[in-house]
């Protein structure tokens, strides 16, 4: 079996932690567990031939220390929005995987996170569209609104996700954006609805919005706090409920244009 | 509980699954899994709710059905399983009540409020709702991967 590389000294111990930072950001971007960016993070440090690794995951920051003999070296490194990317996610696991076997040095390492990161695949925009307005569609049965109202929920919730990403393009900031996206989608749902003969008009202004859920993030914080990382976990729970909060000011906006729910 | 509804459950519980799945970018090989764990999810809370059961009972029993069911499938799928796990169980955050019990409390909280105690009331109860069926989801998603991954340790330390 390939032995972990040698380590040459602090500015190799450096390159080493700059790589591995470098993985954990990519982990928590992708919607990573605290617990797994840990792994992962350690996983890549040992293959490179660390001998000591100590990671703290923040909200928006990772710091780690890692030593050879006696050396260490302490980095720290941002990391930015957190968002959900499984395929990432699963190209990050298996280049780890790899790296931890051994064999690789460094830039060798660096080489193969730079490949997997141009492979990387992503659906088009118009498709992701479509299925979260089959997803909020669907959501709808289940949330009880008539047939009526499917229609229009579908045509809201596949403008409401491509203006979200438009708005993600421009860098808006996440939570204006939600109440933008839930003030035109509810409110458009709601003309359709009212115009397609619905019923069930409250909750048709609800179901197009459902896509601005952070599901992840909640279910992610109650992973960090149960694995103890109660500081991240209790991070990630606040910005979903003021996501949610921001969210629902949008209905409540569209609500009171279309004179619904006063 | 009848048929009809088990089966529309079951269907829109699939169809929502998929859908997130292409919004996390899972690939096109792990989709039909998606809808699987999600159509499964639906399934076994309808039953349960048809069966008397309360919201948060019946989402704690299926997350944690499904969770077992997904690490008991083979390897690879084209998906990771805690991926699964939770696109399977997302459907079933009370998004909707989250929206209710905000749009409640902004109700009571207008100028000229017209609010009565049922207002509070209701708004409490959706409250209290997305609380206990946030912390039931979670705890189903979390056990059978923590308890695998002791598992794991075991098994590790063993060798």
């Amino acid at each position: 079996m390939p032995k972990p590389a040698m380590i040459r000294g602090r500015e190799s111990l450096e390159a080493i932690a700059i790589l591995v930072l470098e993985f954990g950001r990519l982990l928590m971007e992708a919607g990573s567990s605290a617990r797994h960016v840990d792994e992962i993070t350690t996983q890549v440090a040992v293959g490179l031939g660390a001998e000591r690794v100590d990671l703290r995951v923040d909200y928006a920051s990772l710091a780690i220390t890692i030593g050879a003999g006696p050396d260490a070296v302490t980095r720290m490194r941002r990391v930015g929005p957190l968002g959900v990317n499984e395929s990432l996610h699963r190209a990050l696991n298996t280049a780890s995987a790899r790296i931890a076997q051994g064999g690789f040095t460094v830039e060798e390492a660096r080489a193969e996170l730079t490949d997997l990161l141009r492979k990387s695949p992503g659906h088009s925009d118009w498709v992701v569209a479509v299925a979260v307005g089959v997803a909020c569609a669907a959501f709808g049965r289940l949330l009880g609104i008539d047939w009526a109202a499917v229609g229009p929920i579908f045509v809201a919730a596949t403008l409401g996700q491509t203006v979200r990403r438009q708005l993600a393009l421009h860098k808006v900031n996440a939570f204006i954006s939600a109440t933008v996206v839930a003030f035109l989608g509810s409110g458009l749902c709601g003309f359709g609805a009212r115009w397609a003969g619905s019923h069930t008009l409250a909750m048709d202004m609800i179901a197009p919005v459902l896509l601005l859920v952070p599901g992840v993030p909640a279910f992610n914080a109650q992973y960090d706090i149960l694995e103890g990382y109660p500081t991240l976990g209790s991070a990630r729970a606040v910005w979903v409920v003021v996501m949610v909060i921001f969210m629902t000011a949008g209905v409540w906006l569209a609500q009171g244009l279309l004179g619904e729910g006063r | 509980m009848g048929f009809y509804q088990l089966f529309q459950d079951t269907v829109c519980g699939g169809l929502a699954a998929a859908g997130f799945g292409v919004l996390f970018n899972v690939g096109y090989r792990g989709l039909p899994w998606c809808a699987a764990s999600g159509a499964l999810a639906l399934a076994l809370r309808t039953v349960a709710l048809g069966e008397g059961w309360s919201l948060e009972a019946a989402s704690f029993v299926a997350a944690l059905a499904v969770g077992v069911a997904v690490q008991l499938l083979p390897s690879p799928i084209g998906i990771s399983r805690n991926a699964l796990h939770v696109v399977g169980c997302i459907q079933m955050i009370p998004g909707a009540f989250a929206a209710k019990a905000i749009l409640g409390l902004f109700a009571i909280t207008a100028q000229h409020s017209t609010a009565t105690n049922e207002t509070l009331i209701a708004a409490m109860d959706n409250t209290l709702r997305v609380a206990l069926t946030m912390g039931a989801l979670g705890t189903g998603v979390a056990i059978p991967t923590l308890l695998l991954r002791v598992r794991e340790l075991k098994w590790a330390g063993a060798d």
